[in-house]
């Protein structure tokens, strides 16, 4: 292996010393997600990465691939660090390429509804331009306003529209992808093919960034709808709201957005924002199309949240709760960190799915909240979370809430989305006996493991040692577990629940 | 079907020195026509050769042993079979190892044409008997063998509360599976059949059982999406058995409204406009004159139909209409009486398809919506200059896109086949944005990138079929 001095060299002929960073501050940013991780961890993986570059095109993206011949160093690419299990974190040092430089829309084509932009553009931003141009896209990531183009399509992302747009998958066009030996690569034909002509682009539809680097993503766009309107009901229990999200479905509306909120995701919310909607289990429901239709649409959702004894809120309440959409996580402001478990379940079991998240974060004595949203006719993202102070011993039990979330979504014929550097135990559990099948594609692309190796499919440590260079997946599950049972151990005191509803006794 | 399996032995042959100076569209000519002017005569006779067996599946066990017989980790003994068919199965399949021979799967009906190398020395698997469908109570899903009529689907759905949104463009009477082996054009206004289907169940090639997707959920951030990366060409990869497919609500009220358009650009405004609205129908469905003729025989057909099927509430369904209407403003007549392809029973759609598939199709040619009616235009003038009337099937997708089928009255020949794909070729490659998709059309590409990503398929084949059973790659 080179000296690092010497790839510290090499990265800046090839950048430029202003867009290579190597100081530690610099690089501590970047050894984590938006999951804060415990010290511990440190004793596990090199979460420092050895060097940070900042490229602007895909040629520098290629010539830092290359360069990693050279220099033998893992490369990391990472958009947003949005994600929540160490997709984007470093596991062995390395060069970290953080893509938010590539921040541009490279070409519109109003004719072929088609907009390309390269990777490191936020969704919220993408979103104003083509909204600016008369058109929508037809999903956008639930974290639009830090989330990147390429960060979503690599942790295989759902989010509003999904329910009308559908997947995600199918709003990419192609994408340009620079693959582990430099080379640059075109995922799927110009022309509209369809899944003809060879389409690679679902292998790298939650790829989690190990196939290759996606430099610039060709999108379709949609017409921007006539009229769209947001609606809001309060209803008695999570699982009311639940059954409300159901009943749409059964109903064959097909609404733009659909979800719900727990209580305690308001209370949170009232202790940054006093303004926030009075603390109830909430669902909001957003429909498109022509102004009659939108009418008709809400006379026929009204109806069903009555079924379930839903209030409808006042329009006051519904517009800001809306037009905040894609601030779901301000509550991470009330902890140290916000730990967030992302899981697939089939929409007739949204209820009973509800329920166990709040059982399992109650059972762990956490303080968190439970979102849930509609994704397709058969699929609900059930998306609870829990705040964390990853300076205690007793942090690890969010991780701990993940791993026992996830289970529970495998128990009710679901799945645990994500996979990264925590949890790779889960990749056996979703595919089973395909499981060498999906390995197969690592093996194609990138069989020396050059980017972001030792995760996804397999845990590297930074230890490059035989029988310690890597931990069997099951022993993550292991750990994961125990860190379940510390806060248990010491119970605390739900303080902002508590503080709430001591002031609302007052 | 036998995509990458064609597409190999075509880079495989222009390798050979004696081949090397015949172009590559001449050979791929010569091996699809089976030109013994071009190619040395054992090697037409070996393209020739079809699976000497076939085996009617009832079972999924079946397979399983038939796979591990095929991979030689189990002898044939374990089939069951009888001494005499032992000893038929035995010679027949070159039991020694040998050669290289696998498992194949056969579609109930190809729309276009056979591979151009047929699995010579293996298994033909035959999954018509293999056609159960299970309707979920709780969910809109199904799950289907692969044998199951897409028919049988489509009519047994809504006794369960489901709707199946995708139909075939072209009214044939496809199995489910024709989709993963054959070419069935299963698509919905909002997608295309992929984004409907969940998961597969499949055979690996070591015979075991292996679930491709999550039969009940989307498969979102699970690693790389496999599934979706091989849907069109699953059975080179795996057997596949049966299909997890998400369907949707059945709406309390339903409608096809059809509209007549006197003229081909007409028709592309309207097409374009209401793919460019919020309207979501299940399908929208587009024939020309000859297709229409062909559809309802008794009705006199208009230059170019468009059938629109829209369901929603009962009191939504009015406002949809009336959002339709406006985007198809420039339509000649508009009914809502005349009947679509799909909605017939069961013994009408098979009558109707035993005429549909009598004409020569080429496959798929996906066109903008504003070219759509000079597209049309092109290709009877197509059909007019080889003595072939001409008549497009076509399904517009909330893309913009139209799929487009073109066919042809004439007999099908492979040189036929061979002289109308190429002209098809040649107009879209005229019309910006348009793609055709067939199979010639994959051997015929010759763009960089297009051949590195179908080597890396090839190279994912070859990893995952290390047993080299399912459809195994052949070399000239």
């Amino acid at each position: 292996m080179a000296s690092l001095d010497y790839a510290y060299r090499r990265l800046v002929n090839t950048l430029g010393p202003e867009r290579v960073a190597r100081s530690e501050f610099e690089r501590m940013v970047y050894s984590h997600d938006f999951a804060s991780l415990p010290k511990i961890a440190l004793l596990q993986w090199k979460l420092y990465p050895d060097f940070v570059a900042l490229p602007q095109t895909t040629e520098e993206v290629a010539a830092l691939v290359k360069l990693s011949d050279e220099s033998l160093l893992q490369i990391t690419p990472r958009g947003g660090g949005t994600g929540w299990y160490g997709g984007s974190v470093p596991n062995r040092g390395g060069v970290m390429i953080d893509m938010r430089k590539m921040n541009h829309v490279v070409a519109f084509d109003p004719d072929g509804r088609k907009v390309t932009v390269e990777a490191g553009v936020t969704w919220k931003d993408l979103e104003d331009f083509v909204e600016s141009k008369g058109f929508a896209l037809p999903v956008v990531p639930v974290n639009a306003i830090g989330s990147t183009v390429g960060g979503a399509i690599n942790s295989g992302s759902s989010g509003f529209g999904a329910p009308r747009g559908g997947s995600l998958r199918d709003a990419i066009a192609f994408l340009k992808v620079v693959l582990p030996d430099g080379t640059i690569l075109k995922t799927a034909s110009e022309a509209d093919a369809d899944g003809h002509l060879a389409n690679l682009t679902p292998l790298f539809f939650g790829a989690e960034g190990t196939l290759g680097v996606i430099t610039e993503a060709t999108l379709r766009v949609v017409a921007k709808p006539e009229a769209s309107k947001a609606f809001a009901y309060a209803f008695p229990s999570l699982a009311a709201a639940a059954r409300f999200v159901t009943d749409i479905v059964d109903s064959a509306i097909v609404p733009y957005h659909a979800a719900v909120a727990s209580r305690d995701h308001f209370i949170f919310e009232r202790a940054l924002r006093p303004d926030s909607p009075d603390p109830a289990d909430i669902a909001i429901v957003a429909v498109q199309g022509s102004k009659d239709e939108v009418a008709d649409q809400e006379r026929s959702v009204d109806v069903l949240a009555a079924k379930e004894s839903g209030a409808k809120l006042a329009p006051a309440v519904t517009d800001p709760l809306w037009r905040d959409r894609y601030d779901n996580y301000s509550a991470r402001r009330l902890s140290r960190g916000l730990v967030t478990s992302y899981n697939l379940v089939p929409v007739g079991r949204l209820p009973e799915a509800v329920e166990t998240a709040i059982e399992i974060r109650d059972k762990l004595k956490l303080n968190g909240a439970v979102q849930a949203f509609l994704v397709d006719s058969t699929t609900a993202a059930l998306v609870p979370y829990v705040l964390m102070d990853d300076t205690r011993p007793s942090g690890g039990t969010a991780l701990g809430f993940v791993k026992r979330m996830g289970d529970a979504a495998f128990k009710m014929d679901g799945h645990s989305m994500g996979l990264g550097l925590f949890l790779v135990f889960n990749l056996r559990k979703m595919h089973g006996r395909a499981t060498s099948f999906i390995s197969s594609v690592k093996v194609v692309f990138d069989p020396r493991k050059k980017i972001n190796g030792g995760k996804t499919l397999e845990v590297w440590t930074k230890y490059p040692w035989p029988g310690l260079r890597a931990i069997p997946p099951p022993g993550m599950a292991v750990g994961l577990e125990i860190a379940a049972v510390l806060r248990r151990a010491k119970p605390t005191r739900d303080r902002f629940v508590r503080a709430y509803e001591h002031g609302k006794e007052e | 079907m036998g995509l990458l399996r064609d597409w190999n032995y075509i880079e495989k042959a222009v390798q050979i020195p004696a081949l090397s100076e015949v172009i590559r569209e001449a050979l791929i000519r010569a091996l699809f026509v089976r030109d013994d002017r071009v190619l040395p005569r054992d090697l037409i006779g070996d393209l020739n050769r079809v699976p000497p067996v076939t085996v009617k599946v009832k079972d999924d066990g079946e397979v399983r042993k038939l796979v591990r017989v095929l991979n030689g980790q189990e002898s044939t003994v374990s089939l069951g079979l009888s001494a005499e068919d032992y000893h038929y199965f035995r010679t027949q399949l070159g039991v020694g190892r040998t050669r290289e021979f696998g498992a194949v799967m056969r579609p109930r009906i190809l729309l276009t044409y056979d591979w151009i190398v047929p699995e010579q020395r293996g298994v033909q698997l035959d999954f018509n008997g293999y056609a159960g469908i299970e309707f979920a109570d709780d969910a809109h899903r199904a799950i289907a063998q692969v044998g199951a009529t897409w028919k049988q689907l489509y009519d047994g759905a809504p006794a369960k509360g489901h709707a199946v949104p995708f139909v075939p463009t072209v009214p044939l009477d496809f199995a489910i599976g024709d989709a993963l082996y054959g070419d069935a054009p299963f698509a919905s206004y909002r997608g295309e059949f992929a984004s409907h289907v969940n998961a597969l169940r499949t055979i690996s090639p070591f015979g075991h059982r292996a679930r491709l997707g999550f039969e009940e959920v989307a498969n979102n951030g699970t690693a790389y999406d496999l599934l979706h990366a091989t849907v069109p060409l699953a059975a080179e990869f795996f057997i596949p058995v049966a299909v997890a497919l998400r369907l949707e609500a059945k709406p309390a009220a339903g409608k096809t409204l059809t509209y007549a358009f006197d003229d081909g650009p007409k028709l592309a405004v309207a097409l374009d406009k209401l793919s460019r609205t919020t309207q979501m129908p299940a399908w929208a469905h587009v024939t020309d004159a000859v297709a229409a003729k062909i559809l309802r025989p008794a009705v006199a057909a208009e230059a170019f139909t468009v059938q629109v099927s829209v369901g929603g509430t009962t009191s939504g369904l009015a406002p949809k209409e009336k959002a339709i209407d406006t985007a198809m403003a420039g339509f000649k007549s508009k009914s809502a009486e005349v009947s679509n392809p799909f909605d017939v029973p069961a013994d009408a759609f098979r009558k109707t398809a035993d005429t549909v598939v009598r004409s020569l199709f080429v496959g798929e040619v996906r066109v903008p919506a504003k070219a759509v009616g000079d597209f049309i235009t092109k290709i009877r003038a197509l059909g007019d200059q080889s003595a072939a009337k001409a008549g497009v099937y076509a399904s517009l997708r909330a893309t913009g896109t139209v799929s487009t089928f073109p066919f042809f009255a004439a007999p099908k020949d492979r040189s036929k086949v061979y002289d109308l794909s190429k002209g098809v070729r040649a107009i879209a490659s005229r019309i910006p944005g348009a793609a055709f998709t067939s199979r010639l059309a994959h051997l015929w590409e010759e763009e960089p990138n297009f051949m590195r990503r179908m080597a890396f398929l090839r190279s994912l084949k070859v990893t995952i079929d290390t047993a080299h059973v399912v459809q195994p790659l052949v070399s000239p």
